[in-house]
């Protein structure tokens, strides 16, 4: 039951990301760079539950951003890279913490998922022979997306992670009862 | 929350330090590779069936089922967006538009004045509306962007809130009151991708407004939507300033002609090749987009009213 609410949950942070991302953020874009919303929703959980989650959370939400309009490219492009960041940082949520993640560590796994989606994507397009893909426009893209990636993230993460720590207090209240 | 962050950190360098490793990973950590093989087999038979498109991708009844449900929900989250750009506006651009369009408006008045005044320019303009014997004021279905690739896709794409069941179909021309947007690529029941002609897989086919050259127009995929503008003729030059219009597809599909693309900012010579490459400012902003018609009928009058600078601005905003 909490399982079930828990991926609910999930499934309507990203659903709420990916349309966000395409239809609001996409207005206030930085040199059209807008900010990562589905990373950052992965990365929040993958932060809260573990790789596994990110994994699979990073498929379920790049595989919105690969079939969602205005999406013109080949499907499993952001899955894959999505999938792999949210891993990713799900595994240094289990490295680094005893305790509690710190804000540094989070705003380091951001920049590391942003870098690391980025290049996977921009990898299998020119894998796929896509002439979309400016491998010379990559640095500044990456760069200005981290940046603002960080600035998303200050808001939404601890959000996530909040809400998602909620449901995860109220099963462990579950299990200690009987 | 705590005890449940560290256990699985305190497991793993348990177990990393027994010899037990050797045996077998521990449970949790085979789980958890597993589960990442799968995903990326699941990704890479993704992009391996997806990647065949001449035959239909079998991807596709996924992208209209998505666009089924989000097209519903960019629709809603752009209109609640409105409000905050109208404040926008009021608070920070009302004065620049204000001081920009006063300045356009006097500049394309200037522009029409030049453009009936000089014979050349009058005579060119005949030629056009004899060589274009299709007289084209489209039939437009208006459509209002709700949704805009990110740079970060390095696809050069949007979301108009029209499909299907308003008559828009794949490979029509997208314009707007400035010009050429760009043509639909993919339709569903009520929403249509649009391929900006800023996208490095887009090339429109131009002419250039002065000496009626043919040529080909390409984006770069650049933010602004810079395009490369190449002649066919490698002997002709276009020279700064020169606007350029599609020149229009057999069928009218997938570009109508007579639709103003942009203007010549430089020429350049090609490297080790023989022949010239423009640099063309698009007259459309592919940032600034919002409501855009779609051609979905036959022309029906002469093109001239669609390459007169007045018009332009008129049609627009």
């Amino acid at each position: 039951m909490i399982a079930l609410l828990r991926i609910g949950l999930a499934a309507l942070f990203l659903m709420v990301a990916v349309t966000v991302q395409t239809s609001v953020l996409s207005n206030i874009a930085v040199a059209g760079v807008t900010c990562d919303l589905v990373l950052i929703v992965v990365i929040a959980l993958a932060l809260s539950r573990g790789p596994e989650w990110g994994a699979i959370a990073g498929f379920s939400g790049g595989l919105l951003l690969d079939v969602v309009p205005p999406a013109d490219h080949t499907a499993g492009r952001w899955a894959l890279a999505l999938a792999i960041a949210g891993y990713v940082a799900g595994l240094i949520r289990r490295e680094t913490s005893a305790g509690p993640v710190g804000p540094l560590i989070v705003a380091a796994t951001v920049v590391l998922g942003a870098a690391l989606s980025l290049f996977i994507y921009c990898a299998t397009g020119s894998l796929l022979h896509d002439p979309s893909v400016v491998w010379s426009e990559f640095g500044v893209r990456l760069g200005i997306a981290a940046g603002y990636d960080v600035v998303g993230a200050i808001v939404v993460i601890p959000l996530v992670m909040w809400v998602m720590g909620r449901v995860m207090a109220a099963r462990e209240r579950r299990r200690v009862l009987p | 929350m705590l005890k449940d962050l560290g256990t699985p950190a305190r497991s793993a360098i348990r177990s990393a330090g027994t010899p037990l490793r050797s045996a077998g990973l521990p449970r949790e950590i085979r789980r958890r590779r597993t589960v990442l093989v799968l995903v990326i087999l699941a990704c890479f038979t993704l992009i391996v069936l997806d990647a065949r498109r001449s035959t239909g991708s079998p991807v596709d009844p996924l992208r209209q089922a998505a666009a089924g449900v989000f097209g519903p929900l960019e629709s809603t989250a752009s209109s609640a967006r409105q409000p905050v750009d109208n404040l926008r506006d009021r608070f920070a651009e009302m004065d620049r538009l204000k001081a920009e369009n006063e300045k356009l408006k006097s500049e394309n008045d200037k522009l029409h004045q030049d453009l009936n005044t000089s014979d050349y320019a009058r005579n060119r303009a005949a030629e056009l509306d004899g060589l274009l014997k299709i007289a084209p004021s489209y039939t437009m279905t208006p459509a209002r962007v709700i949704g805009i690739g990110s740079a970060q896709s390095f696809n050069h794409t949007v979301t108009i809130d029209t499909g299907t069941a308003d008559g828009v179909h794949v490979d029509m021309t997208v314009l707007n009151g400035n010009g050429l947007v760009g043509r639909v690529v993919r339709t569903t029941q009520a929403t249509a991708t649009v391929l900006l002609i800023g996208d490095r897989n887009s090339t429109v086919g131009g002419r250039l407004n002065a000496t009626m050259a043919l040529g080909f127009v390409s984006g770069r995929g650049e933010v602004g939507g810079t395009l490369d503008y190449k002649l066919v003729d490698l002997k002709a030059q276009p020279k700064v300033g020169d606007r350029i219009v599609t020149w229009g597809s057999s069928g009218n599909a997938p570009y109508v002609p007579g639709v103003p693309i942009g203007v010549v900012t430089s020429v350049t010579a090609n490297q080790g090749a023989l022949g010239t490459t423009a640099t063309v400012k698009p007259f459309v902003d592919p940032t600034r987009i919002d409501t855009v018609g779609v051609v979905t009928g036959p022309p029906a009058r002469t093109p001239r009213s669609q390459i007169k600078p007045t018009t332009t601005a008129g049609k627009g905003n």
